[in-house]
C-alpha cells in the first residue's frame, strides 16, 4: 500500500471515529438532559443522534427518542388532545419495535405504545361532543392502528370499535335532534354508524334499539312537522312515507325486544310503532306488558 | 439504558351513549286528525248564519293528545275571518251551536242523541269508530291499510244543509 493510500485510509477512519464519538456523545447528552428534566435539550440531542446512519437503525436509540417525546407529552401536552409529541412518540416506539432484532426493548416499546394508545382512546372518549367529534374520530383511528400492534386479538379491538361507534352514533343522533331541519346529514351518519355496529355484532341491543328509534322518530316527526294547511292528498302521501319508516323501524325494535323483553324503552317503542301503524291491539299488548313490568318494580 | 417505572393507564368507558326515548306516536296520530278537521273547513260550506262569530268545534270524549292538537290548530288557524274555538262537550244535552261536533270513539254511544239534538241545524257530525257513518255521522275516521282515512256519508251531510266539495267526496270512502 502506498504511503498516500495509508494516509487517506487513516484520515477516513479518524473522521468516522470522531463522527461515531459525536453520535455517542449526542446519545449520552440526550439521556443526561432527560434525567435532568431538560426536555428541550434532550430532544435536540436525540433528534441529532438518529440522523446518523450509524445510529439510525439502532432500536435503543429510537426507543430513547420515543421515551423523550412521550415525556414531553406527559409534561407539556397532556391537555392537548391533538398532541404532536404523543403522535411522534408512537411512531418512534413503532420504529424501535420494528428494528429491535435483539428484542432488548420490545417489552418497553409495547408498554409505551399501549400507554400512549390508551391515552388516545380516552381522549377520543372525552372529545365526543358536537364540537370536537372529528378529533375523537381521528384519535380513535390512531388508537386502533397502534393498539393492533401490541394487542392483535381481534375480539379486543372489535369490542372497542363497537363501544366507540355506539358512542359516536349516539352523538350524531343528538346533533341531529338539536336541529332536525339543518343537521340532516347527522341522521345519515348515525344510521351508517349503527349499521356498522350491526355488521360487527348483529345482536347488539343498543344498536338495534337506537336504529329502531331513529326510524321511529323520523316517522313521527314527518307527520308532526306538517302544517294544518296541508292538503289531504299530500297528507295521504306523507302518511305513506311515515308508515314506511315505521315499518323500517319495526324489525330493529323487535330484535331489541327479543334480546331483552323487559326493557322499558323497547316496550314503549313497540307500543308506539304498532299504534302508529294503527294496529291498536298489538300496541295495547306491549303497553300492558310494560305496565306489568313496572308494577313488579 | 435505565428503564423508568411505568404507570398503568386504564381505558375509560365511553359514557356518551344515551338512550333516546320514542317520541309520542299519539301526538302524530292526533296531528293527522287535526289536519283532516282543518281540511273539512275548506271543503265544506256552512250556511251564512254559521259564518258569524267563532267557528266552533265541539269535542265530545277524552283524548288529551287530540284536544291539545285541536287547541294548537285553533290558536294558529282561522276559517276565513272566523277564529276557531274548541269546546269540550260532556253530553248530547250540552251540545252547543257549533260548526263541527267531533264525537270521539269512547263517546260513540251518544251519536244518536247528538244527531237528534242537531236536527234542523247545520253541524257537521264527525265520529271516530267503525260503522258510525252508517249510523248517522257525516264523516267517520277509519283505518285503511294502516292509514288514517275518512268515510263520508253524503246523505248525512245534505241532511244538515251543508255543501261538500266533490274533491272531499272523491278522497273519502263513500258510505251510503
Amino acid at each position: 500500500m502506498s504511503k498516500l493510500k495509508r494516509i487517506v485510509i487513516f484520515g477516513m477512519l479518524l473522521v468516522l471515529t470522531i463522527y461515531a464519538k459525536a453520535q455517542q456523545e449526542n446519545l449520552i447528552a440526550a439521556q443526561t438532559f432527560l434525567q435532568q428534566g431538560n426536555l428541550d435539550s434532550a430532544k435536540h440531542y436525540i433528534d441529532a443522534a438518529v440522523l446518523n446512519s450509524s445510529t439510525a437503525n439502532n432500536a435503543q436509540v429510537w426507543y430513547l427518542k420515543g421515551f423523550i417525546y412521550k415525556t414531553i407529552y406527559n409534561k407539556n401536552e397532556k391537555g392537548n388532545r391533538q398532541s404532536p409529541s404523543r403522535l411522534a412518540a408512537l411512531t418512534f416506539f413503532k420504529k424501535s419495535l420494528s428494528i429491535d432484532s435483539s428484542q432488548e426493548n420490545t417489552q418497553e416499546n409495547i408498554k409505551n405504545i399501549k400507554y400512549l394508545a390508551t391515552t388516545l382512546y380516552n381522549d377520543a372518549g372525552a372529545s365526543l361532543d358536537s364540537i370536537d367529534y372529528k378529533i375523537a374520530i381521528k384519535n380513535f383511528e390512531i388508537f386502533k392502528e397502534y393498539y393492533l400492534l401490541v394487542d392483535p386479538t381481534p375480539a379486543n379491538i372489535r369490542q372497542k370499535d363497537i363501544d366507540f361507534t355506539l358512542a359516536i352514533a349516539s352523538l350524531y343522533t343528538r346533533i341531529f335532534e338539536s336541529d332536525r331541519k339543518e343537521k340532516t346529514e347527522f341522521l345519515s351518519l348515525s344510521k351508517e354508524a349503527y349499521n356498522k355496529i350491526l355488521l360487527l355484532e348483529p345482536n347488539n341491543i343498543n344498536a338495534n334499539y337506537n336504529m329502531g328509534i331513529l326510524y321511529y322518530n323520523q316517522a313521527v316527526n314527518l307527520i308532526n312537522q306538517q302544517d294544518y294547511d296541508i292538503d289531504i292528498v299530500a297528507l295521504n302521501d306523507i302518511q305513506d312515507n311515515s308508515i314506511n319508516l315505521f315499518k323500517e323501524s319495526l324489525p330493529f325494535m323487535e330484535k331489541a325486544y327479543s334480546l331483552d323483553p323487559r326493557r322499558r324503552e323497547t316496550l314503549l317503542g313497540l307500543s308506539g310503532i304498532y299504534f302508529s301503524l294503527n294496529e291498536f291491539e298489538k300496541s295495547n299488548m306491549f303497553k300492558l306488558k310494560l305496565e306489568e313490568i313496572e308494577k313488579q318494580k | 439504558m435505565k428503564k423508568i417505572l411505568f404507570i398503568l393507564l386504564t381505558f375509560v368507558f365511553f359514557s356518551s351513549y344515551k338512550v333516546v326515548l320514542p317520541d309520542q306516536s299519539e301526538e302524530a296520530n292526533a296531528h293527522v286528525k287535526a289536519i283532516y278537521i282543518y281540511n273539512f273547513t275548506k271543503y265544506i260550506e256552512w250556511p251564512q248564519d254559521y259564518k258569524d262569530g267563532n267557528f266552533v268545534v265541539g269535542v265530545m270524549g277524552t283524548n288529551t293528545a287530540l284536544l291539545n292538537e285541536l287547541t294548537k290548530m285553533a290558536s294558529s288557524k282561522t276559517v276565513g275571518s272566523q277564529k276557531i274555538e274548541i269546546q269540550t262537550v260532556l253530553s248530547a244535552v250540552d251540545v252547543p251551536k257549533c260548526n263541527i261536533i267531533y264525537i270521539l270513539s269512547d263517546n260513540s254511544a251518544q251519536l244518536a242523541d247528538v244527531a237528534g239534538k242537531l236536527k234542523g241545524k247545520s253541524t257537521l257530525i264527525v265520529t271516530d269508530k267503525p260503522g258510525m257513518a252508517k249510523l248517522g255521522s257525516a264523516i267517520n275516521f277509519v283505518i285503511f291499510e294502516n292509514k288514517q282515512k275518512i268515510e263520508l256519508n253524503k246523505a248525512n251531510i245534505d241532511k244538515y244543509k251543508l255543501k261538500v266539495a266533490s274533491t272531499l267526496v272523491e278522497m273519502a270512502i263513500q258510505i251510503k
